[in-house]
């Protein structure tokens, strides 16, 4: 859940009253653009993307406008651009003009939370436009504060201090950021970065300092994000519509917590337990349709929905449902089961039967009379079937998963679908 | 503030050494200690912990308690009326919803000067509200662990405090040792020390820190403690992406970090753990090297490559910790604590390969699990016959469903339609047995019916008659017979069920046919065997005898009445009823596909049926040693379901030719799934009953449910397609209406009466009034393209298309629709509907009789509305078998809210 660029940055800047370049969205007219223009000479226009997508400029994917023609070119350019950051490629949906700030001082400001500190830390520079990875270790600070009292005027005036700023800027800036701290505590967000801030002068000389890029991530368990009134849609490239389903149900009590790994995967792993999570994920690799944590001792009508769900997007094509965790605490493996098989049995009931292995690896409370519950679903819809106990290494009971699979791949599903008097095609 | 801190930290840390952080000193308060996770784990912990905590709080539930094995938990509204109480705690747990995690912390603060330690459990806390947290412990000198934790234990102090670490038996995970854990997982740090075992490793502190992005007490803090434990000698850290908590920490001692996660740098968002996303430095791949750095090994152990230090080990496996661990502590000559307690290799519990050709690798025989669980496996197997969940099952059916595209409808997995060409007896055990009976099966139960068919000398034909001679439709005489088929009735026939089911359950019998099976080890004591021997009463009964002889002239297999056989004493009727319907059940019971419970009823229904076509036949006809004239041998040994039902329908026994159509149309009655009015009946009936208490449910009320929700309406206007094609045949010279060559003009009788159709539908228009609707033809699903079918009408067709039979009032009906729409009498062709297809076939069969006077017009309805309730009688059957086997007491009550109220 993050935004970036200042089509909805301005938006919520204007929440605490920060200053913020002038920004016209991508319905923007030709006559607009060249109002837009006439005012501020100078025009940035930038493609618009879902999410946080870094480094735009460095991509050339940043035009620099004085003249309609050129906006108008750079609009076409950049409207469906294509952008790869790390392992995320994405895909713009049109474009923003904001207003060029002239100026002589580019600050860098961010606050998000420091494990280092275990605080809420700003990092500031007045250095700033470029990458700060590029900075000396004197050019840039990086400060945590109480996140009691909050980031205070003291706190930002003597960073600027300590790292050498330029006397003008401090004035404006210790006014003006401890505002940021209250967009991002009070507002959900869980990271806030302006890059650059630039320092425009106003009337009598003095600087303002006027937000030019703005990049947000919000903490999706915080409910006080719902105060932006920020529209679904904009999170929306972050899910599929399988997990805006299944993250319908996510509570304290029994996640479901799913990321669908690859869609074209054949075994469905439903997972118990963060660690658990990061181990089958790990092993199952691109055999896994999705990583998932469904633990935290679900009630057995959430974990009937959560299947159901599972069942209907992705059982079609699936050769082993591999029911997985360590050996649960408190997580009661009977009601787990009992809800997953049962989904099972009403998904083979509406849907028809779809040629399968399962496998179940477990540990906890009630786990025998969960195996026992599970063992009659499957015994009744005539799968096929090993489960495993917490004795056996939780990798090689995935390992074991893995190798039914490529049995499955390898005839197994044409010969389970025979015995079923079924097709195997998915 | 007046605690001490640890100095050389930039914050505030008060635990000194892990034998601090959960010892038996410790009192613990708990927060929303009524909630769902504290209620089951408390009491496991406060016992396990020799009673630690003190009180727990849930606002509005002051002056109850929380019952645990060590005594009561008293509970308060807040944290002050339990200090006020008297009680001192220094600990604080935490299991309040994530939205009031803080407040509960601010609570714990402000409110007890004496706290030290705050556990806190709930996970999803915001990260705002983590970040106050922090501060505020910070600012008072409290150190705290998690959230979304599994909280602490000390194997050497036998304490857990918070979370359920070691699950609902502490004592089998939290072995006494020399190794601490700490586990940004909390279901790992159990299985860690699960595994730990298995090398003979126990251990000493065992601390879940959480995953989120705010880790209160993090592995710097644990590396300090840990130097300072004089009982811990090495310690397992489980660590994930995101945060730098790990990075340039020296741990004083042998440590293997197990870092997972590599795969996480390809998410955009958290999955479970929410602080488990790497930001910049500090992914898996990061965090290895800053172990491998810390430990000076030469990369990541693993069972082919065991690279490690006297200072450590890195892992990526959990399942490497222990051999890796042990390798690390040799070289700082250690052994470990204990004698291994076993081997991690694969190790399945239970397996079904349901005879598929795995390969060798994969198709690994289950192993005994440890004790306890050896047992519980074990007893799992005592248990025969499938396990079915209870729940509401108003307006739900796990026996039937309609499609309602097609408008057909399946009973246990098998469509009407092909029901309708499967033999009546075989259908007759379906619902019971949710599999169609084999051909020894179908002549097992063709024997068990035939012996309840004739009421001679039996009240329930008196019952019968009278209900008959009242006037009642044919649904009340059966009813009024069914009444009297009640629980003292059944009692021996069921109770030998049960003593079958018990003798034969673990014996490792399959096949209820198969009477090679050695018997020779099941025996029975004098009162069992009392049980089924014939005594005084059954004196006169002829049965026993003459359906012995009937299974072993049809060639009958059954290895119960084999073993009855051995006891060398006359069986009474009953024990032959339960062991004919044992054989039909058995091999299902035995592949779960039933519960042991409708293998228990299954002599019940086998009765009822036979009783139920016995009372449509009157009661002349019943006469001792014969029905209808047909000899009880005959009958016991060679009549099927079919020929009994055509005899009560016509008096006479069938031809091949004349049982087909009548299997075929009671195949098509069986069932309109669980919203038809017959089953609703049915359902109500053993809902009212309750099926909770399965012994209390009346079958045979249950089935006058079913047969008090059928009517004129519903069931008995089969006869109104009936009635239209007499009236369009009267006087037509018809005598075989199989005969192709029958010599009527059908296109001409069908124009003739489209155009009097269309001219009444005119008339009726001018005069605003309805015409009459015409049976037989169009359908509310099946309409509105050029040409409509309804596909069940299809399937009949085509079926006897196949076989080259031929029914004239059938191909009236097709020139009928299609002369509606070639005289503008309807807008498109209409369908030719399944009704008018039983009114064909049923009209087929009675013509002859009719025509020769044997039989008039209202034995022609009495007919229609028998066949119906033949085929509903086995659909009803399963509808009353699945809700008491499924559904709850009452269950298919409407709540008022629901209802309407008309003035």
């Amino acid at each position: 859940m993050q935004i970036t660029g200042l089509l909805h940055g301005s938006r919520l800047l204007k929440h605490v009253d920060f200053p913020c370049s002038e920004v016209l969205g991508p319905g923007a007219s030709e006559d607009e653009i060249q109002a837009f223009l006439d005012k501020h000479g100078l025009v940035f226009v930038k493609p618009i993307f879902k999410g946080a997508i870094g480094k735009k400029g460095k991509a050339g994917l940043v035009g620099m406008v004085r003249d309609l023609k050129s906006a108008l070119a750079e609009k076409e350019r950049l409207y469906f651009a294509e952008h790869k950051h790390g392992n995320v490629t994405a895909k713009a949906n049109g474009v923003t003009f904001e207003a060029g700030v002239p100026a002589e001082h580019e600050v860098y400001f961010s606050i998000t939370d420091d494990s280092q500190f275990r605080a809420p830390t700003m990092t500031l520079t007045h250095r700033g436009g470029v990458d700060i990875e590029e900075l000396g270790k004197d050019e840039i600070v990086t400060v945590p504060f109480d996140a009691l009292t909050g980031l205070k005027a003291f706190v930002v005036a003597n960073a600027l201090t300590d790292i050498g700023a330029p006397k003008e800027i401090i004035s404006p800036l210790v006014q003006q950021l401890p505002k940021l701290w209250e967009l991002m505590h009070h507002y959900g967000m869980t990271t806030l970065e302006l890059n650059p801030i630039r320092m425009r002068p106003g009337k009598n000389g003095r600087l303002m300092p006027v937000a030019c890029d703005f990049k947000c991530g919000f903490d999706r368990d915080d409910p006080r994000v719902a105060r932006l009134g920020l529209p679904d849609q904009l999170f929306a490239s972050d899910i599929s519509p399988f997990e805006q389903e299944v993250n319908q149900l996510r509570t304290h009590q029994g996640q479901s917590d799913v990321f669908v790994i690859n869609e074209k995967g054949t075994i469905l792993a439903p997972t118990f337990g963060g660690g658990a999570n990061s181990l089958v994920t790990e092993v199952l690799g691109d055999a896994a349709i999705i990583s998932s944590d469904f633990g935290g001792n679900p009630p057995y009508e959430k974990m009937k929905s959560v299947a159901s769900i599972c069942y209907k997007h992705f059982l079609a094509q699936t050769n082993v449902l591999f029911i997985i965790g360590g050996k649960s605490n408190n997580t009661d493996i009977l009601e787990t089961l009992r809800g997953m098989g049962d989904a099972l049995r009403e998904h083979f009931a509406t849907r028809g039967p779809v040629p399968l292995y399962v496998v179940v690896g477990r540990g906890g409370p009630n786990l025998v009379r969960g195996f026992g519950n599970l063992a009659d679903t499957l015994d009744s819809l005539g799968l096929p079937y090993r489960f495993f106990g917490f004795d056996s290494a939780i990798s090689e009971v995935v390992n074991y998963a893995k190798d039914v699979d490529l049995w499955m791949r390898d005839g197994g599903r044409e010969e389970i679908a025979r015995h079923l008097g079924i097709s195997a095609a998915a | 503030m007046n605690k001490q801190r640890i100095q050389g930290f930039p914050y505030y840390l008060g635990i000194n050494a892990l034998s601090d952080m959960a010892t038996r000193e410790d009192r613990v308060c708990v927060l929303n200690i009524m909630g769902g996770e504290s209620r089951q784990v408390t009491p496991t912990s406060h016992a396990f912990s020799g009673g630690n905590v003190v009180f727990g709080t849930a606002p509005g539930k002051a002056g109850s308690v929380l019952k645990t094995p060590a005594g009561d938990i008293p509970v308060y509204n807040n944290v002050r009326e339990g200090l006020d109480a008297g009680h001192d705690f220094n600990v604080g747990v935490v299991y309040l919803p994530p939205s009031g995690v803080r407040d509960g912390v601010a609570e714990l603060i402000r409110v007890n000067s004496g706290l030290e330690k705050i556990v806190i459990i709930t996970e999803k806390i915001a990260v705002h509200d983590a970040r106050e947290i922090r501060a505020m412990a910070q600012a008072n000198n409290i150190d705290i662990v998690g959230g979304n934790c599994l909280g602490v234990a000390d194997s050497w102090n036998r304490v857990r405090i918070g979370g359920a670490l070691g699950g609902d038996h502490p004592d089998e995970s939290l072995l006494k040792g020399s190794v601490s854990i700490f586990s940004n997982s909390g279901g790992f740090t159990t299985t860690i020390a699960q595994y730990l075992a298995t090398e003979g490793w126990g251990t000493t502190t065992l601390i879940s820190s959480g995953k989120d992005v705010y880790i209160h007490y993090a592995a710097r803090d644990f590396a300090h403690a840990l130097k300072n434990d004089d009982r811990t000698k090495a310690a397992v850290l489980y660590v994930e992406p995101g945060g730098y908590y790990e990075h340039d920490i020296d741990f004083g001692k042998p440590t293997v970090a197990c870092v997972v996660g590599r795969w996480k740098s390809k998410l955009t968002r958290a999955v479970g753990h929410a602080g488990a996303m790497a930001g910049t430095g500090d992914k898996a791949e990061d965090k290895e090297n800053w172990f491998i750095e810390a430990f000076g090994t030469e990369g990541v152990y693993t069972p082919d490559n065991p690279v490690v230090s006297k200072k450590g080990a890195v892992v990526n496996n959990i399942s490497d910790i222990p051999a890796a661990l042990t390798a690390v502590m040799e070289l700082n000559g250690e052994t470990p604590d204990f004698p291994s307690t076993g081997s991690l290799a694969l190790k399945p519990w239970m397996a079904n390969d349901r005879g598929l050709n795995l390969p060798e690798e994969l198709a690994l025989k289950p192993v005994k699990p440890s004790a306890p669980y050896d047992e519980q496996v074990e007893a799992l197997k005592e248990h025969i016959g499938a396990m079915v969940a209870r729940q509401t099952m108003k307006d739900k059916s796990g026996a039937s469903v309609m499609d309602p595209k097609s408008q057909v409808t399946s009973v246990h997995g098998h469509s009407v339609l092909d029901l309708a060409l499967e033999p009546l007896e075989a259908n007759f055990a379906l619902p019971l047995v949710h599999e169609i009976a084999n051909e020894n099966g179908r002549a097992l139960l063709d024997v068990a019916v035939a012996a309840e068919v004739n009421l001679v000398g039996d009240p329930i034909l008196v019952a019968a008659d009278a209900a008959r001679e009242a006037g009642n439709a044919p649904n009340a005489v059966m009813a009024t017979a069914a009444a009297i088929v009640g629980p003292n009735r059944l009692e021996r026939a069921l109770n030998c069920t049960d003593m079958l089911i018990e003798l034969f359950a673990h014996s490792g019998l399959q096949d209820g046919s198969d009477e090679d099976f050695d018997t020779s080890g099941i025996t029975l004591d004098e009162q069992s065997r009392a049980l089924f021997l014939a005594g005084p009463e059954d004196k006169d009964d002829p049965r026993p005898e003459a359906m012995l002889k009937a299974v072993a002239a049809r060639g009958g297999k059954s290895v119960f009445l084999k073993f009855l056989g051995g006891l060398d004493a006359r069986l009474n009727r009953d024990a032959i009823l339960a062991a004919i319907a044992l054989t039909i059940s058995w091999g299902p019971l035995m592949r779960k596909r039933i519960t042991k419970l409708t293998a228990h009823t299954l002599p019940w229904y086998l009765r009822l049926y036979g009783v139920m076509v016995g009372a449509t036949i009157p009661g002349t006809h019943h006469q001792s040693g014969s029905l209808c004239g047909i000899p009880r041998e005959e009958r016991f040994s060679e009549w099927t379901m079919a020929d009994l039902c055509y005899l009560a329908m016509t008096g006479k026994k069938p031809t091949p030719e004349e049982s087909l159509p009548l299997q075929i149309l009671v195949g098509l009655l069986i069932s309109n799934g669980p919203g038809s009015i017959s089953a609703q009946g049915a359902k109500g009936a053993v809902a009212a009953d309750g099926p909770q208490t399965p012994d209390r449910v009346q079958i045979n009320k249950a089935m006058l449910g079913f047969l008090s929700h059928c009517g004129y309406s519903h069931g008995g206007n089969g006869f109104e397609g009936m009635a239209f094609l007499l009236q369009e045949f009267e006087g037509k010279g018809l005598t075989d209406p199989t005969d192709p060559n029958h010599g009527i003009d059908l296109k001409q009788m069908a124009r003739d009466f489209a155009k009097d159709y269309k001219r009444a539908k005119a008339e009726a228009k001018e005069l605003g009034s309805e015409v009459r609707a015409l049976p037989g033809v169009h359908h509310p699903i099946f309409k509105g393209k050029p040409v409509n079918h309804d596909p069940r009408e299809r399937f009949i067709a085509g079926f006897m298309k196949e076989r080259g039979d031929y029914n004239i009032f059938h191909a009236f009906y097709r020139e009928l629709v299609q002369a509606l729409y070639d005289t503008g009498a309807s807008r498109y062709v209409f369908c030719v509907n399944v009704d008018a297809v039983i009114a064909a076939l049923l009209l087929s069969l009675l013509w002859k009789d009719y025509q020769s006077g044997a039989l008039k017009k209202h034995d022609l309805e009495n007919a229609a509305f028998t066949v119906f309730l033949y085929g509903r009688m086995i659909g009803s059957a399963a509808e009353i078998d699945d809700h008491l086997n499924r559904g709850r007491n009452m269950d298919t009550r409407t709540p008022a809210s629901a209802c309407g109220h008309v003035v």
